[in-house]
């Protein structure tokens, strides 16, 4: 008889034993109520882990894998993924809990036209000097997408290095509305504010930023949550075409952002994708921006 | 076509000098991809780090595909780079430094009560997170992909009873904290009530 433990359990469990040993687990397992609970338990968990990854088989592949797995080399490679949002009726608040995992579905990676280039004036004029002319269109689009999310991200870092104590020109005081209806006055578009609070999410204030040439809102959540926050979320107007949410990565932050009726979003933060998908779910159902 | 391309255009490929046979390598890692992917992201714990991790390993496989021996198993090899990869980056990095973020961010308290349907996978994944890289290694192999003892000690590169002592210590470890967990939370739900 092989020593009982947890190991004899694990790897009957794993099929790893022979014909004999299974008999003998077996029959241990018959007579020990507690060896049963423990197998019980091993087996749970296992499971558990199984299905805790399961949605990755199901995502699509990102381009550049494909394209890496061909032996090509996408130009202008920046990580960046599609993450269609729920339907509106899958996200009506309180019909279901917010189960983002079982419907993370990763499109394939891209790195063509995004969210209008929101950019800085100055950032393209300094940046950018003489315009990225003679280039192929692709490689000035992704140049300029580049810049964006390079802005997007250093609004957010601006936003984080700048602590409890500024860089919001309207903060919120009193009446949280109060600070949009500020900002909106600068605005083409009245912006609406988003309750992040179900997330543990606090609105700090707004602040103007410059988007696409137009102004824009950042708004500034604040948590004490390091896993989800702090966040900021960008407002603005744009001229381009409607795009499903895009995941994208620059300078350790991890943005989110689409387009939808003129309308252009970023929701930008270190949290993981999963909070930052869901969150953006949330966003773009209160602002009616799906 | 996918998604992102019918939404934003074809990106631009740059083909490499690579002639024809590379295509059914390149079909052969195609249809693996998926597992390397959730292979990788379980070391990882990061959709963007896994992805590039992946494409690091595409990258060394098609660079090395002339020591892939035929009639041996080609997901086997592959998973053994994604891990070769994954280990020298681990040892690359400050670990002291991951250690101290990772103990902080689980250290946190998140908003678990707010968004409860994430709640179980979450922990699981962040369970598997805290265990030491050969163990994790060893769990995701076998008991998320299926490879037997013989398959995940051939693609880990140690003896079969190495590999059952590391499943054996990651399980229960993995036991443990789903168990502490749960009796964390019933003390939250008793506390709120």
């Amino acid at each position: 008889m092989q020593k009982r433990s947890d190991d004899r359990l694990i790897a009957y469990l794993d099929g790893e034993l022979k014909t004999a040993e299974q008999r003998e687990v077996e029959a241990w397992l018959a007579s020990d109520a507690a060896a049963r609970e423990r197998f019980a338990a091993l087996a749970e968990s296992a499971n558990l882990v199984r299905v805790a990854f399961d949605d990755v088989l199901h995502e699509p592949i990102p381009d550049r894998l494909i394209a890496a797995a061909r032996g090509e080399t996408i130009l202008a490679q920046q990580s960046a993924q599609v993450l269609p949002f729920k339907t509106r009726q899958a996200t009506e608040r309180g019909a279901a809990p917010r189960l983002w995992w079982m419907g993370l579905p990763v499109a394939a990676s891209f790195f063509g036209l995004l969210l209008g280039g929101i950019v800085a004036y100055s950032g393209i004029s300094k940046l950018a000097p003489g315009g990225i002319a003679g280039k192929s269109p692709a490689v000035e689009m992704a140049a300029a997408d580049n810049l964006w999310l390079e802005n997007a991200a250093g609004y957010f870092k601006l936003s984080v290095s700048a602590g409890d104590g500024g860089l919001v020109d309207v903060p919120s005081t009193g009446d949280p509305r109060e600070a949009l209806q500020k900002i909106s006055q600068s605005l083409p578009q009245e912006v609406r504010l988003p309750d992040l609070k179900p997330w543990g999410l606090n609105f700090k204030g707004a602040r103007l930023v410059v988007a696409d040439g137009r102004p824009a809102a950042q708004l500034v959540y604040t948590t004490d949550n390091k896993a989800i926050g702090p966040l900021t979320l960008i407002i603005g107007s744009s001229k381009e075409p409607d795009i499903s949410p895009t995941l994208a990565r620059r300078q350790d932050v991890n943005l989110l952002y689409w387009r939808h009726q003129g309308r252009a979003y970023a929701l930008v933060g270190q949290s993981d994708i999963g909070y930052l998908w869901g969150i953006a779910n949330d966003v773009a159902w209160q602002l009616d921006a799906i | 076509m996918s998604l992102s391309q019918r939404l934003a255009g074809s990106p631009v490929h740059l083909v490499s000098d690579r002639d024809a046979a590379s295509t059914g390598f390149g079909d052969q890692l195609i249809a693996v991809l998926p597992r390397l992917r959730r292979f990788a992201r379980g070391l990882t714990g990061s959709v963007v780090e896994a992805d590039d991790l992946v494409q690091a390993a595409c990258e060394r496989a098609l660079a090395r595909q002339h020591q892939f021996q035929e009639g041996t198993r080609f997901d086997s090899w592959m998973f053994r780079i994604v891990q070769t990869i994954w280990i020298d980056q681990i040892r690359a990095r400050d670990v002291r430094k991951e250690d101290s973020e990772l103990a902080e961010r689980l250290g946190s308290d998140e908003p678990v009560r707010r968004v409860e349907a994430r709640l179980a996978l979450d922990e699981v994944r962040r369970a598997i997170d805290r265990l030491p890289h050969d163990q994790r290694a060893a769990l995701l192999l076998v008991t998320v992909d299926g490879l037997s003892y013989k398959e995940a000690a051939d693609v880990l590169r140690v003896p079969v009873g190495t590999i059952m002592s590391r499943l054996a210590r990651a399980r229960i470890a993995l036991q443990l904290q789903l168990e502490a967990g749960a009796t964390r939370r019933s003390g939250n739900d008793a506390k709120a009530q």
